[in-house]
């Protein structure tokens, strides 16, 4: 009796072992262990240009110039808006005449080399322009890469002078000064 | 077969069953392009220190599938951002001092499932990436989820 109780508890040993060995030797390929990580990024506020005021030269008259300087109250203004002390980079496509609105005729206009200037307080006011509130009379065809948000905002002047001719046709005459500004990551 | 050579098998068994843990995988950093500013593109070299890095742990010696779900956008608010991964934007080292500047197995494409085997101290996984916002992205603070899968092969 004794010796076939031992049997009965070694064959259910051995089925356990059996068992268990299964268990040991099955293939580890369902083991599976998922992590999730983040990307994360901050994204600042956008930057923003707008044309506050039109480079206005008022009434000419045939076949004399007019210039307006940039520190004048007639010169254009351009305003900035953005992430404060951001480095943008400023782009003018210039117009290289005035077209009547009527259409019909054209008046030239230049721009040289010192007609433009860059206001990093954002005063949008050319007559208190100065050289230590950023960049004064510089070249609106090369504005310099290092242009800054000032904390109120940038604010670009330009002047410039057009050659109406001896036999100019009256009337309203207009063209677009285009300023593009983007981020430079600096 | 005797009881005590029965326990000692078990014991064997039990043993040998610990042998093939449960791959664990974690995540130790994110994916971290900082302040970016619309309209400027940037990219997180994976060997930088805002890479994503990833840590998987397990038997060593045993062969793993390491496989990514990787985003397309970076989220806040319903607004998204675009990301963009290369395909030699990951790097696995298996190296008990993992060395994310000279990994084993650099370059890697992380679209694809890659086969590799665990160290003596598992595996070190990092991540690059590529976010590029709008120029007029809203501002905000995004994420995305960046998952990583690890399962034995087998082998």
């Amino acid at each position: 009796m004794y010796i076939g109780k031992q049997s009965h508890i070694q064959r259910r040993a051995i089925i356990l072992l059996v068992v268990l060995l299964l268990l040991a030797v099955a293939p580890p390929t369902e083991a599976q262990e998922v992590a999730i990580g983040t990307a994360t990024a901050t994204v600042l506020s956008a930057v923003t240009v707008t044309a506050t005021a039109a480079l206005a030269f008022g009434n000419v008259y045939q076949g004399v110039t007019a210039s307006i300087a940039n520190n004048n109250a007639s010169a254009a203004i351009f305003t900035i808006s953005g992430q404060a002390n951001a480095g943008v980079t400023l782009y003018f496509q210039l117009p290289e005449y005035l077209t009547l609105t009527t259409g019909g005729d054209r008046m030239n206009i230049s721009f040289s080399a010192t007609d433009a200037s860059i206001d990093t307080t954002g005063a949008n006011n050319p007559a208190t322009m100065a050289g230590t509130k950023g960049w004064q009379d510089t070249d609106p065809r090369g504005l310099p890469s290092t242009a800054t948000i000032g904390s109120a905002g940038t604010s670009v002047y330009l002047g410039g002078k057009v050659y109406p001719s001896a036999f100019q046709q009256a009337g309203s005459y207009s063209a677009d000064i285009i300023l593009t500004v983007s981020y430079n990551g600096t | 077969m005797n009881c005590k050579l029965a326990i000692a098998f078990l014991f064997f068994l039990l043993i040998g069953t610990s042998a093939f843990a449960q791959p664990i995988v974690t995540g130790v950093s994110d994916l971290a392009f900082g302040t970016m500013y619309p309209g400027v593109p940037l990219k997180v070299d994976k060997a930088s220190a805002s890479a994503a890095e990833f840590s998987i742990t397990g038997t060593a010696g045993a062969e793993v599938t390491v496989t990514f779900t990787l985003p397309t956008y970076m989220n806040v608010s319903g607004y998204t951002m675009q990301m963009i991964f290369f395909n030699t934007d990951m790097a696995i080292d298996s190296n008990p001092t993992p060395n994310q500047l000279a990994p084993a197995y650099n370059d890697l494409d992380p679209w694809q499932t890659q086969t590799v085997r665990l160290g003596s101290a598992g595996l070190t996984v990092w991540l690059g990436g590529k976010a590029v916002p709008a120029l007029k992205q809203q501002s905000g603070s995004y994420v995305a989820d960046i998952v990583l899968t690890v399962q034995y092969t087998g082998n």
